[in-house]
């Protein structure tokens, strides 16, 4: 498969990015390491005019730490990095477990935090050739007016597919957001919108420049967990990310955020969990109207490679293990 | 547009005449002749066209060619030393962890990229390594006994 005709610019600085994006963002895409976009580009989902590569801007690419405001990762940081940095590792080590399972060891030394967040929702109908995707209707993520997933309908079920997204909105993460227009700072959950045709709030002159996590609370317990069919490479087909602070003398629980991935067109927050287990002590019985509660919030439809079904059985299965685990380890 | 690249590729520097949307695979194999590095899915997901760039197992397949300027890229026929194989491509052979040979140059660069950073791995760390290089003949095991039996110095 070749690419098609791009022209292509490697800035040295968010403002040339910026000035760019302002004239040609319509026409452009940026790139972190390519491995979403190249892809994409393959199969003719997208063919921008120009390629704006952010691989030499020093500033979008390091990690920095204080004790007060917390973690702040530059857009353009590579995965691999979140893996083997010592403040992550330390801190935060469940960034590192969830940046850890993502693709390969040579995908995670191309692809980026910013590339990560901003992946493309998935679908097995829009991930396809052009060739293959001729045999049916043009979808409404492809600009068409049908969905091919369920066979009818407007709506997109494309299916948000990253891993760091469900982790950093369970630990309250914001982002950087930078145009010739001038900077917003957003809660990371409401960069995206919901619709698998068009997943992002950004607007096309906007980049990402960098994301903020605050500090996990001492006492906090915090876990990413997977569920795909080889324990490589792919995609999550279900995922859970839990952030529980119990507190160690009484046993209660003092906040608790689950954040499912790949079951939805964007990462869900389980905000009933959260009000269901504040303030309580947790027994085996909450955890399974807790995990009950994902399970019904989870809709997954037929358009991965495992059923829907079995999809919110693994969230439900997912969340217990992880809450359980939670307390355990807080007790 | 078309422009002039200078790439370093194990060793030497190699110039090249290529428009943007070149793939380094692309290049490597068809403008350089360096057939070594082998092109299968073309879309991240085999490692089958891994290489070193600055030692670090990349897959050329997303890469771009002309993103390479200045940089160390290492194929599988920069490993060997002289007539003399890399350690590494010798225990391959010897433990029978070469079928068809596809996954073979992707395989042993990542391999190499974790001795070269961990000259001791446990057979876990192994595996995690060449997790991204996948092998539809052989099942592993040889290719682990063979990296694995490198770390020992047989």
């Amino acid at each position: 498969m070749r690419l098609p005709d791009f022209s292509y610019l490697s800035p040295g600085s968010i403002e040339e990015v910026s000035l760019f994006l302002r004239d040609h963002g319509k026409e452009s895409k940026v790139m972190g390491g390519g491995t979403d976009l190249l892809p994409s580009m393959k199969q003719r989902i997208c063919a921008p005019k120009y390629l704006i590569h952010l691989e030499s801007i020093p500033e979008l690419n390091r990690v920095e730490f204080d004790e007060e405001s917390g973690l702040r990762i530059g857009a353009a940081t590579r995965l691999r990095s979140l893996e083997k940095e010592p403040v992550i590792l330390e801190r935060y080590p469940v960034i590192a477990q969830a940046a850890g399972e993502i693709g390969s060891v040579q995908l995670r030394g191309m692809g980026t935090v910013g590339g990560n967040l901003c992946l493309d929702t998935r679908c097995y109908y829009y991930n396809q050739s052009d060739f293959w995707r001729k045999c049916r209707p043009k979808c409404t993520k492809m600009g068409g007016d049908t969905c091919n997933a369920i066979g009818g309908g407007k709506r997109c079920f494309a299916v948000f597919s990253g891993d760091l997204a469900p982790v950093l909105i369970a630990l309250g993460a914001w982002i950087n957001v930078v145009s010739t227009r001038g900077k917003r700072r957003l809660p990371l959950k409401d960069l995206y919108t919901g619709n698998g045709a068009e997943p992002l709030s950004l607007e096309p002159e906007e980049i990402i420049v960098h994301v903020e996590v605050p500090p996990i609370p001492k006492e906090g317990f915090a876990s990413y967990l997977k569920y795909r069919i080889r324990k490589s490479i792919d995609f999550p087909l279900a995922s859970v990310a839990c952030v529980l602070v119990l507190d160690r003398k009484q046993g209660i629980c003092r906040e608790a955020r689950v954040v499912t991935g790949a079951v939805s067109t964007k990462p869900e927050e389980i905000t009933g969990i959260g009000e269901l287990l504040k303030g309580k002590r947790i027994g085996d019985a909450l955890v399974e109207e807790a995990s009950e509660l994902a399970l019904r919030a989870s809709k997954p439809v037929a358009n991965a490679a495992s059923s829907p079904a079995y999809r919110r059985k693994m969230i439900k299965a997912l969340v217990k293990k992880t809450l359980t685990e939670g307390v355990r380890q807080s007790c | 547009m078309k422009e002039k690249v200078i790439l370093q590729i194990n060793g030497e520097n190699r110039e090249v005449f290529i428009e943007p949307k070149r793939t380094l695979l692309e290049v490597l194999r068809e403008e350089i002749g360096l057939t070594g590095t082998k092109e299968a899915c073309d879309t991240g997901a085999c490692g089958a066209c891994t290489v070193l760039i600055d030692n670090k197992p990349v897959l050329s397949c997303l890469t771009l060619a002309v993103a390479c300027k200045g940089k160390e890229i290492t194929t599988i026929e920069g490993l060997k030393e002289g007539e003399k194989l890399h350690p590494l491509q010798a225990s391959f052979i010897e433990h029978g962890a070469i079928q068809c040979g596809m996954c073979t140059p992707g395989m042993i660069l990542s391999a190499k990229a974790l001795l070269d950073e961990n000259p001791d791995p446990g057979e876990i760390e192994v595996r995690k390594a060449i997790a991204g290089n996948l092998c539809r003949c052989t099942g592993y095991v040889k290719i682990v006994e063979a990296i694995l039996a490198v770390t020992r110095g047989e």
